[in-house]
């Protein structure tokens, strides 16, 4: 797939942003001590913010965004509408919260509001990876490991941004900076077993899929012949080419990886580890996580292989 | 209602006259409008297609055979495109046809995603996304006299490798020539239903004997003579 910057930033940007919103509703809904409410509200808005961006930022991508608005209509069917329809939910209702606890406002509507800021975000966070989950004709997507991904690396980078603004707005509590860490661990160790799912799952190939062993074959072969692409048709670029036939060589591929582990989640979690103090330095951390998240967002469309490459010229997916 | 095409793999001879016929027809069809050529008389033409002819090679020497291969959109019976369809541009009708409403799609791409078969192109002009229409507005328009209310391509395969048909009525000629010659669709596993079947090339029975299978094998044609005695 031709990785699309706009997409690319939205998810990684809103992820974070949803996952930071959550994390700080849910710290106040559990009255956890050591993280004040200046902190926690400016979390929350931060989070909202870049939401807010991010979603901004994926309107970009549509060739007609006068109809942008019709984009609710089917939410019984669509992810891609139930994301538009909670997101949509989410600014009311996390709004309203922040500004309750930004005025200093407690009580049982503030719980309700943070507790539907924690479900929305949560929903919103599902929704756009199942987006990609459902697809079938990628098999890369079509995982339950891809939304388990999204959701642990938005709450990871969400956690990384809650602490430095913790930290910057009061303190940042020792067992908020582990909470973070062990966030990290567990986000690294869901995109490696993504990556190792991924390269033992079972490719289309190009005969399977044009009918080699359902007889489109010559008298004398055999149903396991193995077929190519000989002519595809037209002489330039269509519409598919450009947006499937993305080409990315193994040794790119490798090293991008490496970046987006050491810079994503290595290099973050050990610094963490080793007691970075300060928020300058977490901020720090979670601009380089996010940097890291970039990478791997771009390689989660790069090293995606639609089902239409195999009338292009690819022999599997 | 389950209207949909059948594409005969044994009779195609690649020839491009349905993608062109699809073409040009839609250049006058107010159902999605003209199919956008960009730079059609510049350095690096292209454009928006309903239909295209692909060519595979099956095989190796001396077993090979060239299979030419058109595709347009299966109107699935469960179609992915109108599962993720965000506005409700990509539907459905009872006839079977899966259309895209043109004043509602906002170009978004997922249905084009959900397509295994890349059925469906993004127009830029417009920024709405295209497929075929199974000519909607020949099928049923009683100004054209019957014979004519067909889809284009199917009228302009020389060919006559393309047929059109209600694959629900079992007398229809689609659905007899699927039972003769073992029509099947494509990528059936991943659960969408594909209505237009593809039919196999056929196998001739080898009618030659054993001496002349022999004298064809030492003159290296193989694929003419008989499996069962070259095994």
């Amino acid at each position: 797939m031709k990785p699309a910057f706009s997409i690319i930033f939205f998810t990684v940007g809103s992820g974070a942003g949803l996952g930071l919103l959550a994390l700080a509703a849910l710290l106040d809904l559990a009255q956890a001590g050591g993280v004040a409410s200046p902190a926690l509200w400016r979390s929350a808005l931060l989070g909202l913010v870049l939401v807010a961006a991010g979603l901004a930022s994926s309107t970009l991508h549509l060739a007609n965004p006068r109809n942008a608005w019709r984009s609710l209509a089917r939410v019984r069917t669509s992810w891609l509408s139930r994301e538009a329809a909670l997101s949509l939910a989410l600014f009311p209702a996390a709004g309203l919260y922040i500004a309750l606890e930004a005025r200093g406002v407690a009580g049982a509507g503030r719980m309700l509001l943070a507790l539907l800021t924690v479900l929305l975000s949560w929903g919103v966070l599902v929704c756009t990876a199942m987006i990609y989950a459902s697809l079938k004709p990628i098999r890369q997507w079509h995982t339950l490991w891809t939304p388990v991904n999204y959701v642990l690396l938005g709450h990871w980078s969400g956690a990384l941004l809650l602490a430095a603004t913790a930290g910057a707005y009061g303190a940042a509590p020792p067992w908020l900076l582990m909470a973070a860490g062990g966030l990290g661990a567990i986000a690294l160790a869901a995109k490696l077993a993504y990556w190792t799912a991924v390269g033992r799952g079972a490719p289309t190939t190009l005969a399977h899929a044009i009918g080699v062993d359902r007889g489109v074959r010559g008298p004398g072969a055999s149903p396991a012949a193995q077929a190519r692409l000989l002519d595809v048709g037209h002489s330039g670029g269509t519409f598919l080419t450009g947006e499937f036939l993305f080409v990315l060589a193994r040794r790119h591929a490798t090293l991008l990886r490496a970046v987006a582990l050491v810079f994503g989640f290595a290099l973050p979690l050990a610094l963490l580890i080793a007691g970075l103090a300060g928020w300058h330095g977490v901020l720090a951390l979670a601009a380089c996580c996010m940097m890291g998240l970039l990478v791997e967002r771009w390689l989660f469309f790069a090293e995606a292989k639609h089902t239409v490459r195999l009338f292009h010229g690819d022999a599997r997916t | 209602m389950k209207l949909g095409l059948v594409i005969d793999l044994d009779t195609c001879v690649g020839c491009h006259a349905c993608a062109t016929a699809c073409k040009e027809w839609n250049a006058s069809s107010k159902v999605s409008g003209a199919l956008s050529d960009y730079e059609p008389f510049g350095a690096h033409p292209s454009g928006v297609w309903f239909n295209r002819v692909r060519h595979f090679e099956v095989g190796e020497y001396p077993e090979s055979k060239t299979v030419n291969f058109p595709m347009s959109c299966l109107h699935c019976a469960d179609a992915a495109c109108v599962t993720v369809c965000p506005t409700g541009a990509s539907y459905k009708r009872a006839d079977g046809i899966v259309l895209v409403d043109q004043e509602k799609c906002m170009g978004c791409n997922l249905c084009a995603w959900a397509c295994p078969y890349g059925a469906r192109e993004l127009d830029e002009v417009p920024g709405t996304m295209k497929k075929c229409t199974l000519c909607v507005d020949r099928i049923y328009d009683v100004l054209l006299p019957p014979e004519d209310r067909q889809p284009a391509c199917v009228l302009a395969c020389p060919t006559h490798a393309r047929m059109f048909g209600d694959f629900d009525d079992p007398e229809s000629e689609v659905s007899k020539v699927t039972a003769e010659r073992g029509g099947f669709a494509l990528l059936p596993e991943l659960g969408y239903a594909p209505v237009n079947r593809y039919l196999p090339p056929r196998q001739p029975a080898a009618v030659v004997g054993a001496e002349e299978t022999r004298a064809l094998l030492d003159r290296g044609l193989a694929s003419l003579a008989s499996p069962a005695i070259r095994r």
